[in-house]
């Protein structure tokens, strides 16, 4: 193949999708050429825009021909720069696969393209009366490709699981170009090797998720919320115990108080209650008897005998239900504007409490000056730890210092045999610090893996690993 | 003095109504229930004006099924005193809802009643001024603040246009808008002591009401789905359907 020019590869892909679009406009390539992170730089070739699974295999085979990276992009609301094109990529954007194909009321299955919107997958459920329980703040944006490649979770996983317990089966476009068809929505298969998990997760690094038969579930029943103040953080896992002997929650989160105050600067939001407490949990639970009010009310009268628990309260309607929730969802946006370092990082559940004072200890030591938020799935082992920026200092001299946070915060979640990324994802940002994760060994088959499915490297390159 | 708020158990907010296939009301099987939410302001008044020292006995009242009882339970723990619960399976009109609570207030007799504007099932906004009428009481609508000043109260009213404030004697019937207050949480430790708090039990008979229904509903209808929209190309194309399918030009 000899040296094309930008102008004839773009005019060549142009010929190779015919019924998609290809954008080059400035203000497409900044738009599509990157997620929520503010890291890189966007520097896409080009956007192109396919409607169908046979597309996305026609771009692969053409940016395989001419040695072309490609980055997909969904709802770019990753926050690890898993969808940054940065190097002259030609972005896969999934915006005009937006279709539901097909829904199956016996096996409760429906069948989605990869760019269909999470909540546009929950409405199309709940019209059916069933329900899609993956749930998460950006679930208004992000698309159902995205979430499987990076196995999204949120704040439903104690009782539902991650994304990935929700595929019956996945239409993908390897790197190599092939279309394959795994699991075929079956509930047991037990042929082998589950390629839909090594994709799931892949973060585009294998191939293109183009189409997912996702499972549904029975709405749940009226959901109770309650929020609690916590008298320490070590009395998260004392209250969590004490509720799920007597109830199968179905979230557990926790925020601290400094969390919740800048969530009340932020928006306007009344307080659960006027008792002030260093943490505060959010439980929330399926009713689905007087019995179970009663059954939280009992764990609640224990947990404030034991001193674990100072004050709370509990939703008595969905109005009060989802304004509670805000105490929670809120946190992130109302500290956005404080250029938040951020880390989400897990470890097995039980171990949280002391991970947590062990990081806290550290950088409040190191940097007595940098205001520490914490919040997350605590339920899960799942925390996102966030450093704000103190106003006074400089954005460089701030990140060069969390750069040193990293590697102190990493080691932690190495010695509690944790993870460094939960459910955000590896992409670029978290890219260097696998190895705290995975060891030598892990990683040496993850690229023999890679080297399989993508052997010319062109798929998301530069993300999750160096090949 | 005392205050006597009424409550009214009624569809939660955030329940999408379905209509009886049939026509004949709306559909309650298994549906989820809440506190009125302009209910939930008039106890939120009422507290605030215990916490001031202004009120020194709540009585909370609801006309309804056995279930009712449960928004009385809450309003109990948001801080009223006691609670009366008139039972009834029956359809509650508003002026039947206005005599059972005019029974209540002769039996009672409280120095302000608050009440809801109106309940967001039916929509009438008319216990608050039957009720009014039939005990001979002054009354103040749709208030957004609420100010006792010895044996009067002034009342700000929204009204279209603006506001206007008006002086009560009391005693006095007062419904509430919605930017009275913001209703607090139910704390847990306060729920638990709700349980202990005195709630009796009477029937609209022992009020020696009758409920016989006086307006009869003929049809129950969904409102209209709305249509989808359409994108036009140019200016031109949307004069033109303006013009000639919508015919508003």
């Amino acid at each position: 193949m000899t040296a094309k020019t930008p102008e004839e590869i773009i005019q060549a892909l142009r010929e190779r999708v015919p019924s998609g679009k290809v954008l080059t406009d400035p203000d497409d390539l900044q738009t599509y050429g990157k997620d929520w992170t503010k890291v890189y730089e966007p520097n896409p070739l080009a956007i192109v825009l396919p409607k169908t699974t046979e597309e996305v295999q026609a771009i692969v085979l053409f940016a395989n021909e001419h040695g072309i990276g490609l980055v997909p992009s969904g709802g770019r609301t990753g926050l690890s720069a898993g969808a940054v094109a940065a190097n002259g990529e030609i972005v896969v954007a999934f915006d005009a696969m937006n279709k539901v194909l097909d829904f199956n009321a016996n096996d409760r299955t429906v069948v989605c393209q990869a760019g269909v919107v999470t909540q546009q997958l929950q409405q199309f459920a709940e019209e059916q009366g069933l329900f899609y329980p993956v749930d998460f703040a950006s679930s208004g944006s992000s698309q159902l490709g995205g979430n499987l490649s990076t196995n999204a979770g949120g704040i439903k996983v104690i009782r539902y699981g991650m994304s990935r317990d929700w595929v019956a089966g996945l239409t993908v476009v390897t790197g190599k170009g092939d279309i394959l068809e795994l699991n075929k929505d079956l509930e047991k298969n037990n042929s082998g090797y589950d390629l839909r998990h090594l994709f799931i997760g892949a973060e585009g690094t294998l191939g293109f998720i183009t189409e997912a038969t996702m499972k549904l579930t029975r709405q749940p029943m009226d959901l109770r919320v309650l929020v609690l103040g916590l008298a320490d953080i070590t009395n998260t896992m004392d209250v969590l115990k004490a509720f799920q002997e007597k109830l199968d929650l179905t979230a557990y989160e926790f925020f601290s108080h400094q969390a919740m105050n800048h969530v009340r600067a932020h928006s306007d939001i009344q307080p659960p209650f006027d008792t002030e407490a260093p943490f505060y949990a959010l439980l929330e639970f399926e009713a689905l008897s007087e019995q179970q009010v009663d059954d939280a009310m009992a764990a609640f009268e224990l947990c404030v005998e034991e001193g674990w628990v100072l004050d709370g309260v509990i939703s008595q309607s969905e109005t009060q239900a989802k304004n509670l929730w805000q105490l929670r969802e809120r946190v992130s946006e109302s500290i956005a504007p404080r250029t938040p370092y951020k880390n989400d990082i897990s470890v097995v559940v039980s171990k949280v409490p002391g991970f947590l004072k062990e990081i806290d200890a550290v950088v409040s030591e190191h940097y007595p000056d940098f205001e520490i938020i914490w919040f997350g799935h605590i339920g899960d082992g799942n925390v996102h730890l966030n450093i704000l920026k103190p106003e006074d200092m400089d954005k460089e001299d701030f990140f060069r210092k969390c750069e040193k946070v990293n590697k102190w915060v990493f080691e932690i979640v190495e010695r509690h045999r944790g993870s460094i990324s939960a459910e955000h994802g590896v992409g670029m940002i978290k890219k260097p610090y696998l190895g705290y994760t995975r060891s030598e060994a892990e990683i040496g088959y993850l690229k023999a893996i890679k080297q399989v499915f993508d052997p010319n490297g062109i798929m998301n390159p530069g993300k999750l690993l160096d090949v | 003095m005392k205050v006597l708020v009424a409550v009214k158990r009624v569809i939660d907010y955030n329940v999408k109504v379905r209509v009886k296939p049939d026509n004949t009301g709306v559909d309650l099987a298994n549906v989820k229930m809440a506190m009125n939410p302009f209910c939930e302001i008039a106890v939120e008044e009422a507290v605030r004006l215990k916490e001031k020292g202004v009120a020194t006995e709540i009585v909370v009242v609801s006309i309804g099924p056995k279930a009712a009882q449960e928004q009385i339970r809450t309003a109990l723990a948001l801080g009223a005193d006691r609670g009366i619960h008139i039972e009834t399976d029956e359809e509650v009109q508003s002026l039947q809802a206005a005599k059972l609570l005019k029974a209540v207030v002769d039996k009672e007799e409280p120095k302000l009643v608050i009440l809801g504007k109106q309940s967001i099932d039916t929509d009438n906004n008319q216990t608050g001024q039957m009720l009014a009428a039939l005990a001979g009481m002054p009354q103040g609508t749709f208030a957004s603040e609420v100010v006792v000043d010895g044996d009067k109260v002034n009342v700000t009213r929204e009204v279209d246009g603006g506001l206007v404030t008006v002086q009560l004697n009391l005693p006095a019937v007062v419904t509430t808008d919605l930017r009275l207050n913001e209703p607090r949480y139910a704390s847990l430790p306060n729920i638990m002591k709700a349980k202990k708090k005195p709630l009796d039990t009477q029937s609209p008979a022992d009020l020696g009401v009758d409920l016989t229904p006086r307006l009869t509903t003929l049809k129950v209808e969904a409102p209209q789905t709305r249509k989808a929209g359409i994108k036009v190309g140019s200016v031109e194309e949307l004069v033109d359907k303006l013009k000639n399918e919508a015919k508003v030009i």
